[in-house]
């Protein structure tokens, strides 16, 4: 070493004017802890929270971003009007004071109530607060709420939920520590990102073996030991594929399937009857199974079971009845699942389908991994150990993101099944209050004297979980009853709601017009709607005597979206470093396997504009509103706001929105008395709560007897506590098959194409059908499947405000494969055509090696209209960004049909995003940049200074 | 690299100048009839000005000249430092050198200064290339040929100003022209030597070395895998441009760079040997001559930058340097 | 004392904490902030970082790798910047940290384009060249809480792919890491001798499995051994 070393005196940063704050970071769902450094009140630095359970000291690029997020000149900064006589769309508004809109608001509102509260659409995107929000449109009236889940990851949820009774996404977790085999099906970064990176290397450094099923390498998968390219839409071939494998093999778990699934219990065969495909029940009503040694019928919920896994018996009223696996078996030991069959369609070769399914069994059964926990299960018996199969799943958009996303989730969860992988060390464990009993006990309201009553509260929430026909949403002729037909024939179990069918439903007045359109932190105009041009052509359609067929559009964001821009009113909310929030059990958790948790958020920032956190706002509307659960019986406010309601407001005795300090004296944990301190203890103790399980009930909590009789005691089950017996055969699924057949005694669909699609897509087992925009559509005409990925860098639309990750992402790209490239005579940067069905875009194109030959792909929501988010009219975002929203439309070709059905899973009202298909061509030399365009969004009346040039960031 | 017109000024104005003031040195030294006594100091006037104009060029070059003053601190480590503090004494030496060109002195001291230019001149010349040849991320500048090339380069262009004003004044000059055609020869010469070795790419430094993919950094193994895998840029990190990419990666289309080349080889060699063969006196061209000269330089100096690859190109997607 | 980092490419996912977490602590740092951001909401946005993340493919399709590559100043022992910095501004440390003295710096470049990894950028706007400080004013901050007394990149990174430590130290968890899986300096032909290293992916676990084919007979014999296994398995 030549060099000599010397050491200078080097300038230090004056720390005595610093201060330290922990709240949650909202540049994404994930909700990782955060330590903000603040110095003389701006933030200075923000770090992961060493601490905290989410993300334990790391941080992702968006969270780091965080004070680019906060300075960014697009954040709104007064209520807006539209500018009287101007046209909505075209972006003329005039500030007003927070109590003109308020007044304003609260009017149109209370007459909606009291005339027809249906009138009246509340949808909100990405928003934390699922819990409140749907309490204040259950307590206004209207069942016209949801969250963007149906646009989202409803067919996990779902699916999940009725079948394992925790679900991927949101209810559970991969076990890092213990697992030795990992297969994760189209992830690529999303909300759970910061767990899954530090899962990833924990799982590596064990030397666990990771694959990824994915069609594109970036990201996880690219860190994956095993790349599976896999054609978008057919994981489902591929699970199945595998469990034919299992099957052929006889590599199942014989013991969990009898004693923690429904495999043994009884199916009626009995066709053309109403009891065709149901369980057969005993006396008490509970599904039986036959004793393998005595051969008779008993209860399925016996202690001491030794069912019979297969055979068709004959029961006491003469009727035949199969056993769920023997059905199972005969289907996926079929041809049509063999690896060999499925090879082509998936784009996954037989050998390496049958090597992983080996692979994943041979883990399972001869590395088992064992606890030394001692456990007590449901049935009174005591083991030493916990024993697990250590191969674990997960699974997030591309098996959500597709119209046969439903049943290709189960068939994940028949994999887990049967391999006995769940909720054991290694597996894909639950996070509390999950697992939960299916079905779960919780129906949305579909009395239609509830639902048109004015000035009535619903007596149920708006969204649930049906598990029959008698549960939909739906009117006596069958109609549906919700705006979005969430809970109707054509979306029976649409239990996140269908928000990307509000503004088509709404402006064809289909089934009903509505005045209202509410829309919180979700950006309908642009990149979260199918049919983009479409749906902005529907806000501003109007009816033919003039009137807007949405009369009036009330938007609610942070920064100036393009949704924004289609307002009639804005009400500006605050950034997540300004504002109260609680990050509830009750919404979705983050908890951890291991431990209950839940979170604040608390201002770390001075309000230095005039906006109002929309929690207090639909507080304060609530209270003017006088609705009930907002108001004393002698008619005034219960809460003072946001704050109050948190501590005061009771779901049930003793439970509220945060878990932690509860009771009076703050020393209650999950239940208790408001504590009136509670706000404070969480802020003492850096914004979040979690309670630890003992070990005895960390694993197999569904059938963990100390885990079920906690979780009843503090509500976070439902009573009594019971074990939770996995669903193969989904019974429910068979109701409304049996009505979409003709069977079914009770409600059945009036029209012929829901009953088909009843009849065809509610198999109450797994199965594979292609996605429907496929089976409508010349597919050799459109060639390419067509999907996105979030990038890590941004979430949603949401970042490319941020200066800094602006210059890390700021146009995206059509990707092709390289050599599918070359033989179409595509090369790096041509401006190239992509066309469906619906529509045509013009892009640039990028070539990759690590993509399925036949996909394209592209990052989600890059693109942005000229102007939005205070960026340049000719910002890249603009010119050459684009998106893929344009050639998908929210309905799917006619197929015989009268009326347009959905493009959305049949079962749950999933968007189906991924189904897309298109053909890609060169354009001609002259035709290059992003097409289409749209006029640039014009400035807002406030005319937010523009930061100086250079951005010269600092606190000092 | 991108060719910055403030440096490509100053290292051929002042590669002129230097040339200039060497062979005045010489041609005082061993009192040359080439250049007459009264148009010694001339040159040599021209030869400072020519240095100082380069020198000034250079600070342009600074994005922090406050502290330019600075820059004669690392003598013993940086080829800049040397190139700043001899540019000084040089450039002192010079006044010296020419104000004894002028005023009669007798004695030694006109020698020593001459001397004492000429050794400085050639000093800060191999400095001043230097600071280019010593960087080992671009192949192309790291190479004999680029102190040489610069030092004949200048001695060449320095010759022309010499032979220009020795016509202008009517001196014996023809022993200047016969020096002038040699050391066009030798630019011919060393720059085509130059440009051959800049296409062996022996040399050349790869993307998957600079990645490491012969470290492991490549899928695993699989049977029937190609031996030497290759590697590719999926993304460069940012959508738009760097302080990086602004700086390294300069993308020069072949039909500018065959302007600059033709530019080269007609104004910067063929215009002016045509001139000194055809010894026109006139003042204009004269003038021209010179000043294609010097232009030409000015595009060899530019595709000297242009053509150089910097290994943080292969970090943004080059396939070799 | 050889200080550096370790960047485990098996790990890294290419999700840009570290490049942030670094631009967010020195930008506000009073050694090198502020850092410029040019044209932040314009059609040409670029700015002043000294941590980025590149990304590369390795191989062919369906074999191909994609590798994530962060590259930041690799504070070599011999490094030219220091070498050919003219005015004394690039000089190295006792703890081999090499850092730019602000105060001195003329932002002539040559240390840009002597380093090959790209680790400098000029700041138009202080006219000064900035690089990677390996938080200098984090790492001997006793005013910070021990655990974080490390470069915020390697704080961040959600993938644990970064370490921090002393080289000098064989016991260090960057010199154990870098002993066990072959870590490599980038372009060390180049005589720099860098002293931040890189992990190559590691070798795929492999999982043993029966590769015979399934035995013959079809659904039906399957089914009939499935149904033995079972019987077999009840009967215990």
């Amino acid at each position: 070493m030549s060099i000599p070393s010397e050491d200078r005196a080097l300038p230090r940063e004056d720390k005595s004017a610093q201060q330290t704050h922990y709240t949650t970071c909202y540049m994404c769902a994930c909700r990782c802890g955060i330590k903000v450094t603040t110095e003389r009140g701006k933030v200075r630095f923000i770090q992961g929270n060493p601490d905290h359970p989410v993300n334990r000291g790391v941080l992702c690029a968006k969270g780091s971003a965080g004070i680019m997020k906060q300075a960014s000149p697009a954040k709104l900064t007064k209520p807006l009007m539209r500018k009287p006589g101007s046209e909505r769309g075209a972006g003329e508004f005039v500030e007003i004071e927070w109590d003109e809109a308020l007044d304003l608001l609260t009017a149109r509102l209370a007459r909606i109530r009291s005339t027809n509260p249906t009138q009246l659409a509340f949808f909100t995107g990405r928003d934390q607060m699922q819990a409140l929000s749907g309490l204040w449109a259950q307590q206004f009236g209207t069942p016209n709420w949801s969250a963007h889940g149906g646009f989202c990851s409803v067919n996990m949820a779902v699916a999940g939920l009725y079948t394992i009774g925790y679900s991927f996404w949101e209810f559970g977790t991969p076990d890092w520590d213990h697992a030795k085999y990992f297969m994760l099906w189209g992830v690529a970064e999303d909300h759970s990102s910061n767990p899954i990176k530090i899962g990833l290397e924990k799982l590596k450094r064990h030397g666990a073996r990771f694959v990824s099923i994915n069609p594109v390498r970036t990201g996880y998968s690219a860190i994956a030991d095993e790349w599976v390219p896999i054609r978008p839409g057919t994981d489902g071939l591929l699970a199945l594929a595998m469990v034919h494998v299992l099957l052929t093999d006889g590599t199942i778990d014989f013991a969990f399937l009898g004693r923690h699934t429904n495999a043994p219990w009884l199916v009626i065969d009995a066709p053309g009857t109403p009891d065709d495909g149901l369980f057969a029940r005993g006396a008490e009503g509970n599904p039986i199974v036959v004793d393998a040694a005595t051969q008779a019928f008993v209860d399925a919920a016996g202690a001491d079971l030794n069912p019979a896994l297969f055979g068709t018996f004959t029961l006491p009223d003469g009727r035949k009845a199969t056993t769920v696996l023997s059905l199972a078996a005969g289907r996926y030991l079929d041809a049509r699942y063999a690896p060999a069959t499925v090879a082509a369609e998936c784009g996954v070769d037989a050998d390496t389908i049958t090597r992983l399914a080996r692979e994943m069994a041979h883990v399972a059964f001869h590395e088992a991994v064992t606890l030394p926990i001692r456990w007590t299960d449901m049935w009174g018996r005591t083991h030493d150990s916990v024993v697990g199969r250590p191969v674990a799943m997960y699974a997030m958009r591309g098996i959500s993101a597709h119209s046969n996303g439903f049943q290709t989730c189960r068939a994940l969860h028949l994999v887990q099944m049967l391999l006995g992988a769940l909720d054991g060390p290694g597996n894909f464990r639950a996070r509390a209050p999950y697992p939960r009993r299916i079905p779960l006990r919780s129906l949305p309201e579909n009395d239609p004297a509830v639902i048109f009553a004015p000035n009535t509260a619903l007596k149920r929430m708006p969204n649930g979980n049906p598990t029959r026909p008698e549960d939909l949403v739906i009117a006596a002729d069958g109609s549906p009853l919700r705006i979005d037909r969430a809970f109707s024939w054509e979306s029976p179990l649409a239990a996140h709601g269908l928000m990307h069918m509000v503004i088509t439903h709404a402006a064809n007045r289909d089934p009903y017009p509505i005045d209202t359109l509410l829309l919180f932190m979700a950006n309908m105009a642009w990149n979260s709607s199918m049919n983009t041009s479409g749906v902005r052509e529907m806000l501003v359609r109007r009816t033919p005597d003039g009137e807007y067929a949405i009369p009036f559009l009330v938007v609610v964001d942070a920064f100036r979206s393009e949704t924004v821009n289609f307002a009639d009113l804005v009400l500006p909310d605050t950034t997540y470093l300004e504002r109260y929030d609680a990050i509830s059990l009750l919404d979705r958790p983050i908890s951890e396997p291991d431990a209950i948790a839940d979170a604040i958020r608390h201002p770390v920032v001075a309000l230095d504009r005039d906006v109002r956190a929309w929690q207090d706002v639909l507080v304060e509307l609530a209270s003017r509103l006088k609705l009930p659960a907002f108001t004393r019986p002698d008619g005034t406010r219960k809460f003072a706001g946001y704050k109050d309601f948190i501590v005061n407001y009771e779901k049930l005795p003793g439970i509220g929105f945060l878990a932690g300090w509860r009771g009076e004296d703050g020393e209650s944990h999950l239940r208790g008395k408001p504590n009136p301190k509670q706000w404070d203890r969480y802020i003492e103790n850096q914004s979040f709560f979690t309670y630890p399980w003992p070990e005895s009930m960390r694993y197999y909590k569904f059938a963990n007897k100390d885990y079920l009789e906690f979780a009843e005691k503090h509500a976070l089950f439902g009573t009594p506590p019971v074990a939770v017996t996995m669903q193969i055969y989904s019974e429910p699924l068979q109701k409304f098959r049996l009505a979409g057949q003709g069977h079914y005694r009770g409600p059945q669909p009036p029209l012929q194409a829901d009953r088909d699609r009843l009849a065809t897509y509610f198999d109450p087992l797994p199965f594979w059908y292609p996605p429907l925009e496929t089976q409508r559509i010349a597919a050799a005409d459109y060639p390419f499947h067509a999907i996105t990925q979030r990038p890590m860098t941004m979430y949603h639309s949401w970042d490319s405000q941020n200066a800094w990750l602006r210059q890390i992402l700021s146009a995206n790209h059509l990707y092709m494969n390289r050599a599918t490239a070359a033989r179409q005579g595509l090369a790096d940067d041509d401006w190239v055509w992509v066309e469906s069905h619906h529509g045509k875009v013009r892009c640039q194109l990028r070539t990759m090696e690590g993509v399925e030959a036949n996909t394209v792909w592209t990052w989600n929501a890059v693109g942005k209209q000229r102007g939005a988010w205070a960026l340049s009219v000719d910002a890249p975002e603009s010119t050459t960004g684009f998106l893929l929203n344009h050639l998908i439309s929210e309905l799917l070709p006619r197929a015989g049909e009268a009326r347009r059905i959905t493009n959305s899973d049949p079962v749950t009202g999933q968007a189906a995003w991924f189904d897309l298909r298109v053909k890609v061509t060169k354009a001609a030399p002259h035709e290059t940049g992003a097409w289409p365009q749209f006029d640039a969004v014009a400035p807002l009346p406030d005319g937010a200074a523009m930061p100086p040039e250079p951005l010269r960031w600092t606190v000092r | 690299m991108k060719p910055a017109f403030s440096i490509v000024f100053f290292t051929v104005v002042s590669g002129a100048a230097l040339g200039a003031l060497a062979l005045l040195g010489v041609i005082a030294l061993f009192d040359l009839p080439w250049l007459s006594a009264s148009a010694r100091p001339v040159a040599g006037v021209v030869g400072i000005a020519l240095a100082l104009a380069g020198l000034a060029s250079s600070t342009l070059h600074l994005a922090n000249p406050r502290n330019a003053w600075r820059s004669f601190s690392r003598f013993r480590t940086s080829w800049l430092s040397r190139e700043a503090v001899f540019s000084i004494a040089l450039v002192g030496a010079a006044v010296v050198f020419v104000a004894l060109l002028w005023i009669p002195v007798a004695g030694p001291l006109r020698s020593v200064f001459a001397l004492l230019t000429i050794v400085l001149a050639w000093i800060v010349l191999v400095c001043t290339a230097m600071i280019y040849a010593s960087l080992k991320p671009i192949r192309q500048w790291h190479t004999r040929w680029t102190p040489v090339a610069y030092v004949v380069l200048g001695h060449w262009s320095g010759a022309l100003i010499l032979l220009a004003i020795a016509r202008y004044d009517a001196s014996n000059s023809v022993r200047l022209a016969h020096l002038c055609l040699a050391l066009a020869v030798t630019a011919v010469a060393v720059k085509w030597g130059y440009w051959r070795a800049c296409r062996d790419e022996r040399r050349a430094v790869t993307l998957e070395q600079a990645i490491g993919v012969a470290q492991g950094v490549h899928p695993p193994a699989a049977a029937g895998a190609r031996s030497v895998m290759q590697a590719r840029l999926l993304d460069a990190g940012h959508g738009g441009r760097t302080f990086l990419t602004d700086e390294f990666v300069f993308r020069l289309a072949r039909r500018r760079r065959g302007w600059l080349l033709a530019a080269f080889w007609a104004a910067g060699i063929a215009l002016p040997v045509l001139w000194v063969v055809g010894a026109w006196w006139q003042t204009p061209v004269v003038v021209a001559a010179c000043l294609a000269n010097l232009l030409g330089l000015f595009a060899e100096r530019a595709l000297f930058f242009a053509d150089a690859r910097h290994t943080v190109r292969l970090f943004h997607g080059d396939r070799r340097t | 004392m050889k200080l550096g980092l370790v960047i485990d490419l098996d790990t890294c996912v290419g999700c840009h904490a570290c490049a942030t977490a670094c631009k967010e602590w020195n930008g506000a740092s009073a050694i090198s902030g502020p850092l410029s951001d040019y044209d932040a909401y314009g059609p040409d946005p670029s700015g002043v970082w000294f941590n980025r993340v590149r990304h590369y493919e390795v191989g062919d399709y369906p074999a191909s790798k994609t590798i994530n590559f962060p590259m930041s100043c690799m504070h070599c022992e011999d490094a030219d910047c220091v070498t050919v910095c003219p005015t004394g501004a690039s000089y190295k440390r006792a703890d081999g940290i090499v850092l730019v003295d602000q105060d001195k710096c003329m932002g002539c470049n040559l240390c840009a384009w002597a380093c090959p990894y790209g680790a400098r950028e000029l700041d138009a706007s202080s006219g000064t060249m900035k690089k990677c400080t390996l938080c200098v004013d984090r790492i001997h901050d006793e005013t910070l809480p021990e655990p974080e007394r490390q470069p915020a990149c390697v704080l961040a990174c959600p993938a644990h792919a970064r370490f921090f430590g002393d080289f000098d130290d064989p016991a260090s968890q960057v010199s154990t890491l870098t002993a066990e899986r072959g870590g490599f300096g980038l372009l060390p032909e180049l005589g720099y001798a860098p002293v931040n290293r890189y992990l190559p992916p590691r070798t795929p676990p492999q999982v043993a499995v029966d590769a015979s084919p399934a035995p013959p007979g079809g659904a039906a014999a399957a089914l009939t051994r499935l149904i033995d296994a079972a019987r077999r398995f009840a009967a215990r």
